[in-house]
């Protein structure tokens, strides 16, 4: 027994690391005033993770910790898409000016036990550490998303608090049925035990399944799950809302996909409605963001419909499907963080966040307009931008799939949302400024969005590498 | 080769204007001007080198991109690509030439404008559809920048109408080329070209249909042309130019390049709607086109009108027809360009457009007065310029198959000639408007602009063969490819 935690803990050595980093900076942050010391521990605890995933084993399956984890190509991209994640929105947390900085050692830390929690989602081989992995990133979220201490972001935290735990106690519930009805919590076990059911399964195991789906859903924001998501964004800090809208979505269709895999007998019945509520997602999301004029909101409902694309990739339930959302996960982190970066520095220059707050910024700052509309671009899926191809894959995959109509949806999606994204750009470029501001754009703040650019673009052009490497991660058996 | 170092011009202009510092307008102007210039020459020799007589794909060049998909840099020409290369690197040098009217912003300008014309020239060369794609798409961003913030009037609501129709567009495009691909695992023009045919027809309908939505909204055609009116209006006026000249051009070359020859059985069943639309279009674009009291807007429909031609020839599938319709599309390019120019000439000293506010011209501008004769004439069609060549030739080769359509499609003609001459009644003729008194006459530049446009105009009009020569080879090639052999 000893000798599993030992192997175990081998493998789980840049989760550690990241575990004890953040409590340390935790610590720090509420020791140390200011909080340089805290701050340079998250800095050092991000190039240390990084580190030891880069020289953790190459693709091979591991089962860990008595099957509750399990290490696979397919988790290690989620462990890097969250540690990429974790260190731009760190870039910008250090770079916000927005009078959280007291208290920035806690803020670091919590972003980094949220960046733990979605290694561990991806990670997740049992509906108990799948349930505990969520939790930690959810009940590190609500502090984070009132963590600026005015009025909005105490009612968003509340009332994310007040939806994440209604949606946590569903999801909780169905775990516990499912978990009656079968007797199994890992996911290999209840595939074992899905698969003695009967072509159509009793409807207890559908309502189990279902409950269990509604607790992701309120994390990936799958419309009707979605309430929360315009009010949370608005009222969190700008490099918490950017934090939300990539990390946990990843990290939450990665267990979707896992899920779904586990419950693989259950999908003829489950298919149809997953695949209703992606098309309606997307629909949703795209024409309501259509009316916003409050830029985090917009940028909510942006997140909405991205995640009906994303969903794509999971509902064809194809190899080419994973892939897809797979790379446009990537090229999502890229283009949504890049964005949410122009963000926050407009949003410092102007302290606005309305859609007019972007007026005249192709004069005011050329570059940062420039680095805003690439961004956009990209996210509207114009070549030969990063966006595009992830786009492309995906769609293509839903007609590989013959899954035609999924395809026709996201590309009508795809215009519709392009109206909004060039409405923005619109506001930068061809409209006048109503008042003149002062630059004040931070170095890590242009760190931040600088890296995103070069990867949007060079993605874009020179996919090969990545679209190469893709297949190893799909290749693979998920449980 | 060659082909890439065209392209290349104006993108190595492009990085060469950014470098510059934003207060030097003169030196940016002179870069973009050069690296046209220097498109405009390759493009002369490339006319010299190439091979009339032979029917395939030359200077190609054919690199591996994105190994994993399949995609190649792939480019090359043939008879069908040349003209509108040609086209091209004429009009981006000219509506170059012409931007001197740009007073604003001088840097961000040319760097756009080198970008569009990138664009233009990629999607004319290119042989791999997702590269086609990708040039396909670079347009619209410089295009939507252009019109928005050098145009006049609404030129915010006109740059966001074409986006999103042209975009909406491109969706159709984008899920066929998808479906092409899973069904055949190429992108390669040529080599779906070459087995597209084996397809169903049931397949090559719906693709059809997704291609034919997004090269409808750009040639365009009866009903998705609302955003041309607009967009053409206003533009500035070089923007226009390369909008009506080059722009439009893109539909109706698609649909030669890669409607007809990869679905040939799809195109044909919907030859009928190619055709019909096309007539209604000219007929529509001429009526509109009467009932207009702004000059620019006038021009704008007429296109709408001219682009009719173009889809019924098309769909004629005959020799005569498919002459027509490339000659159609070079000529309108050269001859609408020179309208939009001439517009611009007015526009620049009297800042008004409205036909009603001219009059008696003749006598003040003689020479402007020649040349607006000279391009309403080959405008309305009249023997010996281009324009009558493009149109009689598609009406011929359609008259048989599609007679309905050409019938209805000479009611057009005649309106053609009615606003024309309006036009030119209004602005030219009866008493001097006292305000124009001291109206100056065509500049130096402008006229340099102006003249090797009524040169071609002249010269293709005179002696149609010249380009018909051209292209000969190739258009025997594509209707063997598109009828079978």
């Amino acid at each position: 027994m000893s000798s599993i935690l030992s192997d175990s803990l081998l493998f789980w050595r840049p989760e550690l690391c990241l575990a004890a980093g953040a409590l340390l900076s935790l610590l720090l942050g509420a020791w140390g005033r200011p909080s340089r010391a805290a701050i340079a521990m998250a800095w050092l605890t991000v190039f240390a993770t990084a580190f030891l995933l880069a020289a953790a084993p190459g693709p091979s399956s591991a089962a860990l910790f008595f099957d509750m984890i399990v290490i696979d190509p397919f988790a290690s991209v989620f462990r890097w898409l969250a540690l990429a994640t974790t260190s731009i929105v760190l870039l910008m947390v250090v770079g916000s000016r927005d009078g959280t900085e007291p208290d920035r050692g806690e803020y670091a830390g919590l972003v980094l036990m949220v960046g733990l929690g979605l290694m561990l989602m991806a990670q997740a081989n049992n509906l108990l550490m799948a349930y505990v992995a969520v939790e930690l990133v959810s009940l590190s979220s609500y502090l984070l998303v009132g963590f600026a201490d005015d009025a909005r972001g105490r009612e968003a935290a509340l009332k994310y608090l007040f939806f994440g735990a209604l949606s946590s106690g569903v999801m909780l519930f169905g775990m516990s049925l499912l978990f009656g009805l079968t007797g199994e919590l890992g996911f290999l076990g209840l595939l074992q035990a899905a698969s003695g059911w009967p072509a159509q399964p009793p409807s207890i195991v559908l309502l189990s399944v279902l409950l269990i789906l509604v607790g992701v859903a309120f994390k990936i924001s799958l419309v009707p799950f979605h309430m929360w998501t315009p009010d949370v964004y608005e009222g969190a800090p700008v490099p918490v809302t950017a934090l939300l809208s990539v990390g946990p979505k990843a990290a939450a269709l990665a267990l979707l996909v896992r899920m779904v895999v586990a419950l693989q007998p259950v999908w003829p019945a489950l298919g149809p409605v997953l695949i209703g509520l992606t098309v309606l997602t997307m629909t949703f999301g795209n024409l309501v963001a259509l009316v916003q004029t409050n830029v985090k909101r917009l940028f909510a409902y942006s997140t909405i419909g991205q995640v009906g694309y994303l969903l794509i990739g999971l509902v064809v339930q194809t190899p080419a499907g994973l892939q897809g959302m797979i790379l446009y996960l990537i090229a999502y982190l890229f283009m949504n963080l890049g964005a949410f970066a122009c963000l926050a520095w407009v949003v410092q220059e102007t302290g606005r966040e309305s859609l007019d707050a972007f007026n005249g910024l192709g004069r005011r700052s050329p570059a940062l307009a420039f680095l805003l509309a690439l961004f956009l671009l990209s996210l509207a899926g114009i070549p030969p931008l990063f966006g595009f191809i992830g786009k492309f894959y995906l769609f293509g995959a839903a007609i590989q799939a013959h899954h035609v109509p999924l395809a026709v949806a996201g590309a009508v999606n795809s215009a519709i949302a392009l109206y909004y994204y060039v409405k923005l750009i619109r506001q930068m470029y061809l409209a006048t400024e109503d008042a003149p501001v002062t630059p004040r754009g931070t170095l890590p703040l242009k760190i931040a969005a600088g890296i995103c650019a070069i990867a949007t673009i060079g993605f874009g052009v020179f996919p090969t590498f990545i679209l190469a490497w893709l297949p190893q991660v799909t290749q693979i058996n998920l449980l | 080769m060659i082909l890439t170092q065209m392209l290349l011009c104006p993108v190595i202009g492009l990085l060469v204007a950014l470098a510059l510092p934003k207060n030097r307008p003169g030196w940016i102007r002179a870069v973009a001007i050069t690296a046209t210039g220097a498109a405009l020459l390759l493009g002369v020799k490339l006319l010299l080198a190439f091979d009339p007589n032979a029917p395939g794909i030359q200077f190609q060049q054919r690199v591996s991109w994105i190994a994993p998909l399949n995609v190649y840099y792939n480019v090359g020409i043939d008879g069908l690509s040349l003209p509108m290369v040609l086209l091209t690197v004429l009009l981006g040098f000219i509506a170059c030439l012409a931007s001197n009217s740009i007073k604003t912003r001088h840097k961000e300008y040319y760097v756009l404008y080198l970008l569009l014309v990138a664009g233009m020239l990629g999607t004319f060369i290119a042989l791999d559809l997702f590269l086609f794609y990708v040039f396909w798409e670079m347009v619209l961003v410089p295009m939507y920048f252009l019109i928005g913030i050098w145009g006049g009037g609404r030129r915010e609501y006109s740059a966001f109408k074409f986006f999103v129709y042209t975009l909406a567009g491109s969706m159709g495009i984008l899920l066929s080329i998808l479906t092409l691909y899973f069904r055949t695992q190429t992108f390669d023009i040529l080599t779906l070209t070459a087995t597209g045919h084996s397809l169903e027809l049931g397949l090559q309908k719906l693709l059809f249909i997704g291609f034919f939505v997004g090269f409808a909204v750009k040639v365009p055609l009866f009903p998705f042309h609302t955003w041309l009116p607009d967009a053409h209006v206003d533009a500035p006026t070089p923007i226009s130019v390369i909008l009506a000249g080059v722009l439009l051009k893109m539909g109706g070359y698609a649909f030669l390049r890669i409607g007809y020859p990869i679905l040939p059985d799809g195109a044909r069943s919907f030859g009928w709607l190619m055709a019909g639309l096309g007539a209604i279009g000219v007929v529509y674009g001429a009526f509109v086109a009467l009932a207009q009291t702004d000059l620019k807007k006038l021009v704008a429909y007429s296109s709408v009108s001219h682009m009719g031609f173009v889809a019924i020839g098309l769909a004629s599938l005959t020799p005569e027809g498919v002459h027509g319709a490339i000659f159609q599309m070079f000529s309108h390019g050269i001859v609408t360009g020179g309208m939009f120019l001439l517009v611009g000439v007015l526009y620049e000293r009297t800042h008004t457009r409205s036909l009603d506010a001219f009059g008696g011209l003749g006598v003040r501008v003689p020479k402007f007065s020649a040349l607006f004769i000279f391009f309403s004439m080959a405008s309305l069609g009249l023997p010996g310029l281009s324009g009558f060549v493009g149109e009689f030739l598609s009406l011929l080769g359609a008259y048989e198959s599609l007679q309905k359509a050409v019938i209805f499609a000479t009611i057009g003609i005649v309106m053609t000639a009615a606003y024309t001459l309006t036009a030119t009644q209004k602005v030219l003729l009866g008493p001097l408007n006292e305000k124009w008194k001291a109206l100056p006459d065509v500049d130096g530049l402008e006229m340099l602009t102006l003249v090797p446009l009524l040169v071609l105009t002249l010269v293709i009009g005179v002696y149609p063969l010249f380009l018909i020569g051209l292209q000969d080879a190739s258009v025997q090639r594509f209707l063997t490819q598109v009828l079978g052999a």
